[in-house]
Formats: structure tokens, sequence, C-alpha cells
């Protein structure tokens, strides 16, 4: 089988006040239909400029697609002809985001802006996309939908907000879905309804899912594959499981490290153990040397890491550290 | 207001209905409204109903109250209530024109600038500068005196002299606006430039220009006048800036033929502003909360 998306060694610039940035440097990623992609990193780390690489909506200037390419069902989207972007968006790909307060248009009600997102892709009378927005808003678990169509954003809560964002991105039944950071603006608990909704729908429509996040709980709940990102790279690839239980990279072990283990008897004595940090912050792109981005914060680092940048290497579970390579070579020897 | 109709269900209100009920609730803002919609009531009868301000029906220069006159007649003798009556219409009417004219090219110019930035923000910028530079009632006077001075050329002239304004505060908005997620949002879903600017960016930007376009319509009242004062105006129509540059060399002998045009002048854009001012408070709840 084919895979539905298929990124490959996307190099991504911007042109800053401190010369040109390597936003994205070399970043692989496969995705086959109906499958989940979870991708974590730190703030910062390139996430959601992969998200925005993969609908062609980088801001360009400043930014600049630099090489590599992105396949969706093997057609070519870098330099595709906008009107052909303009097709896909919405159609093929949706995308959910961060803050669902501010991406829905406070002006419009809600109804009418899913109706718009129908009319811009499907040969609709308006009733009709009005009936399927409604409809539409039934499927993403809205309460009382035949009144909050005609509702304006800022009478419904967060979480009917993203679900109104969800129902849009939804609403021409897209092969991917990219959800960028779909919870972190919202409680814990909406949290939960949301990856629930996400998973439900998956289920029914066969939508591939990017989920992006900083999250490990939730990569650990909705993701079959993870992608580790760090500084514009993936440092480690593989899939769920094989990462959550013997991740590889140190920054992925960070990364684990910070979810509260919470062992019953150890809270029961308020003995918990004190929650692990991974030192310092992702390295503004423009002071990255040579050598591994994540060197001077991994307390494992040798003298090559400050060096070479470590290419990502292995076959299933990908890992891109000097470390990891070196303890795979002797096991084998 | 008492807890109870504080209370009371409101159905979901849409940000419009949302400023006329902060609107209705500030009373300068009314009190505008109402004078305006007199005088434009006036002006409407006046212009069907008034007769011919250019006929001499009296002695000159009679004090208002006199021999019937309420307003009195001026130095030829010609009635100032018939004057008053017709002359708002040519007034309004440039004005509102020519205050459409300029907010259609100045939200254009200033959409486009700031939507696509770069080169074309640079270039429109420019040229917007250029007609901000120059001294507006000179321009306005060049333009009407070069083409045959009729209702037309005066709307046209006092709108292209008046766009930039406009211009600026459009692309300001826009350049804010443009950064926001809704606008990504959109354009996720496979929406174009054109339906970005006008369908999802321009509605979130009529506020402020909603409220520059009310105070637009007083400037451009004033230019209307300050032009027929000059003698600049249409010769053949009747206007109180017409009726004010007339009579101005006489006013030592009657006060009365500049003072009432003045004053309906006054009263015109006096409520204009009330209406700007109401409209911009009803529009940022928050700027008056001090």
């Amino acid at each position: 089988m084919s895979p539905l998306l298929d990124v490959r060694d996307l190099r991504v610039e911007f042109a800053t006040r401190h010369g040109t940035v390597t936003a994205l440097d070399g970043v692989s990623l496969r995705l086959e239909p109906g499958e989940t992609l979870g991708v974590v990193g730190e703030s910062g780390c390139g996430k959601s400029i992969t998200a925005l690489a993969i609908m062609g909506l980088i801001p360009m200037p400043p930014g600049r697609i630099a090489g590599g390419s992105i396949r969706l069902d093997g057609e070519e989207l870098i330099g595709a002809p906008e009107r052909r972007l303009r097709q896909l968006r919405g159609r093929d790909i949706g995308m959910i985001f961060q803050e669902p307060m501010t991406s829905l248009n406070p002006v419009f009600r809600v109804g009418d802006q899913i109706a718009e997102a129908i009319l811009l892709h499907q040969d609709v009378s308006r009733d009709e996309a009005r009936t399927r927005a409604l409809e539409l808003l039934r499927t993403v678990g809205v309460p009382d939908p035949g009144q909050r169509i005609d509702a304006y954003p800022h009478e419904l809560s967060g979480g009917l907000r993203q679900r109104v964002m969800i129902a849009i991105a939804i609403s021409c039944q897209p092969r991917l879905l990219i959800a960028d950071e779909p919870t972190t603006a919202l409680d814990v608990t909406v949290q939960a309804q949301i990856f629930d909704l996400i998973r439900d729908i998956q289920d029914r429509l066969g939508v591939a899912v990017i989920l992006i996040t900083h999250d490990m709980g939730a990569i650990a709940e909705m993701a079959d594959r993870v992608a580790v990102m760090y500084a514009g790279r993936v440092v480690e690839e593989g899939p769920a499981d094989a990462i959550l239980d013997s991740p590889a990279h140190p920054y992925t072990r960070g990364l684990i490290g910070c979810i509260p283990a919470i062992d019953p008897a150890l809270a029961a004595l308020d003995r918990l153990p004190p929650l692990a940090e991974i030192p310092g912050v992702v390295p503004p792109l423009h002071l990255l040397g040579q050598g591994c981005a994540f060197a001077d914060r991994c307390i494992e680092a040798v003298d090559i890491c400050r060096k070479v940048a470590p290419p990502l290497t292995g076959r299933g579970h990908a890992v891109a550290c000097h470390l990891h390579a070196a303890a795979a070579a002797s096991e084998e020897s | 207001m008492n807890e109870l109709s504080r209370s009371a269900p409101e159905r979901a209100a849409s940000p419009a209905a949302e400023a006329w009920r902060m609107f209705r609730r500030n009373r300068p803002a009314m009190l505008g409204t109402a004078i305006f919609l007199t005088m434009l009531g006036v002006v409407i009868y006046g212009s069907l109903f008034g007769g011919d301000p250019f006929e001499i029906v009296w002695a000159p220069q009679t004090p208002p109250g006199e021999d019937g006159f309420v307003f009195g007649t001026d130095y030829l003798g010609r009635n100032l209530a018939t004057g008053l009556l017709v002359g708002g219409a040519p007034t309004m009417a440039v004005g509102a024109a020519a205050a459409v004219l300029s907010i259609f090219i100045g939200v254009t110019i200033g959409a486009l600038a700031g939507y696509y930035g770069g080169w074309v923000d640079n270039l429109l910028m420019r040229i917007t500068e250029f007609f901000q530079v120059l001294p507006a009632l000179l321009f306005a006077m060049v333009l009407v005196t070069l083409f045959s001075p009729s209702l037309v050329t005066i709307a046209t002239a006092i709108g292209v002299v008046m766009w930039p304004q406009t211009a600026r505060l459009t692309r300001a908005e826009f350049l804010k606006i443009r950064e926001l997620e809704y606008v990504t949002a959109a354009r996720a879903i496979g929406a174009g430039n054109g339906r970005i600017m006008w369908r999802v960016i321009l509605p979130n930007a009529l506020p402020p220009l909603i409220v520059s376009a009310t105070l637009t319509v007083g400037v451009a009242i004033l230019f209307e006048a300050g032009l027929s004062f000059l003698g600049l105006g249409d010769p053949n129509t009747m206007s109180w800036g017409m009726m004010i540059g007339a009579n101005r060399e006489y006013i030592l002998d009657a006060w009365w033929p500049v003072t009432f045009p003045g004053l309906a002048i006054f009263l015109t854009v006096f409520s204009v502003s009330l209406i700007g001012d109401g409209l911009n408070d009803a529009f940022n709840p928050k700027l008056r909360e001090r």
C-alpha cells in the first residue's frame, strides 16, 4: 500500500533579523491511510511549521521551502499551483487549530462558518449546506445543535468551539486531518472528550490523523506511530508502543520522564518521586551550530555529539543519536 | 436596570445588534441621531416643496420675523427660509457622495496594501502619502476650477482629497487581522485571497471603519460648504455654503443671512459627530469604562 502522505527530507527556511534560519531540517514523515501519527516536541521545535508546510500555508516571505518533497497520495504538493492547493485544503486535508477561542471568525454564526466550508468545495445549495452543517454539529456531539447552529463563537465554551472547528475540518470528509495541539487550550476533562471525538471520527470516516502535541499522555492514548521532533529535526520515529516502552533518544526519554507516574503506595506515604525535567530550553534556531542540537541539554552527551549531527538511522524504529548508534553497533558485534 | 430585566434570557445577539443596544443607551448619540434625522427630513421636504430659492420676493435684508418672513430675506430680497430648505440638499448630497467615494477608494487601497504587504504595500502607501500631503482644500479648489463646478465634480474633488485617512485606517486593521488565527483557519479550508480579504477580514475591520466613515460625512459637508463659500460651488444650485459666501460682505448690516445657514451647517456636522462618537463607544465598550 502506498502511503497517504509522504514527506521527504523537507527543509524550510525563514529569513529573520539574525539571517536565514532553518526551521525544518530534513524532516521525513510517512502516514498510511487511516493511521494516526503523533508528532511530539517542545514549543518551537518545528511541529506547527511541519503542519503548515503540508497545508502549503508557510508564509512566504519570510518563509521558504528550501528542499524536499511532500506527496499526498503520490501527488507532489511542493510547487503545486495555488489553485490546486486551494482545492486540496479543506477537501482532502482538514486542520484543527490550537486556540478554539481565536480560530473561529467572531462575526459570523458558527452554522454559517461550517456551511461556508462546504460551499467552498461542493456544489450544493445554501439550504443543503445548512442541513449538512446541522448534521455535522450532531456528529461532533454539540448538544442542542438546532439552537447552537445560530450561535456566535463567543457564546460557546472552549470545548464546544473546538467541536465546531472539528466539524469544519471534517465537513468535506478529508482523507487527512491535521490536529495542531487541539486540546492545549482546554480543560483536562474536555481534552479527553475531544480525543474521544477525534478517535470516533477516525473510526467512522477512516481519516488519517496527524496529532501534534507536546503531551506524551495524548500520544500514548491516540497515536499508532510517533515522530519526536527537536529543533527542526525528527530525532526519533517509530511505532508508538516501541517508543513509549523503550525510548532510544535521550530527548524522548526526557519527555517521557516528564509524565508524572503516580504510584498509589508512594502517594499514600506522600513520597512521590520528584518529577523529572529536561534542563534548559530549545536553543534559538539561529544559534544552532554543527553537531546534535540537543547536545547542550543532554546529560549523556560526549565529544562527537557537539561536532557531528547524528543522522536518523534504523528501520521501523529510527533514532538520530550517536550513543544509540554506538550501542546498536556494539550489540551487533 | 433592575435584576429582573438583567436576568431575562437574551437570544443570540449578533455583534451588530449588541452595538445597536449600546448605541441606543447613549444619550448624546441618540440626540445626534434625532437632530440629524430632523435636518434630513427638512432637507428632503425642502428639495421637494421648497420653491425657488433664487426668486426675489421682498425688500432686501428684511430682519427675521418681520412681514411674515421667519428667517428674513438676504441682500437681494430672497427668502432665507426657502434658501435654507432648498440649500441643504446639495450640501448633504455632496457630503454623502464624497464620503462614499472616499471610503470606497480608501478601503480598496488600504485593504490591498495591508493584506498583500511587501512592494504592493510600499507602492500604495507612497501614493497615499502623496495625496495626504497635498493641502486638501487647495487641491479640491484646483480640481473644481479645472473642471466646471457641478455637484459631481465637487463631490469627486472632495472624495479624492479625503480617502488617504481611510486607506491608512483600513491598512492598519488589515495588518492586524490578517495575522489572527481565524484567517489561517479560513485559508486552511481552502478560501482564496479575495474571499479572505472581503469576507473574512473586512467584516472584522468594519467597526472602526464605520466610525470613520460617519465622521468623514461631517468633514465632507464642511468641505462642500467651504468651497461654496469661496464661490467655487455650482452657481446654479443654492446651498448653505453659497448663502454664507454671498451674504458675507453685508454681515455688518444684516447678521441673519449668514448666521442661519451657518447654524444649519453646524447642527448637521455636530449631529454627525455625535453619531460617530456614539458608534465608537458602541463598538468599543471598553473605551468608555475609563
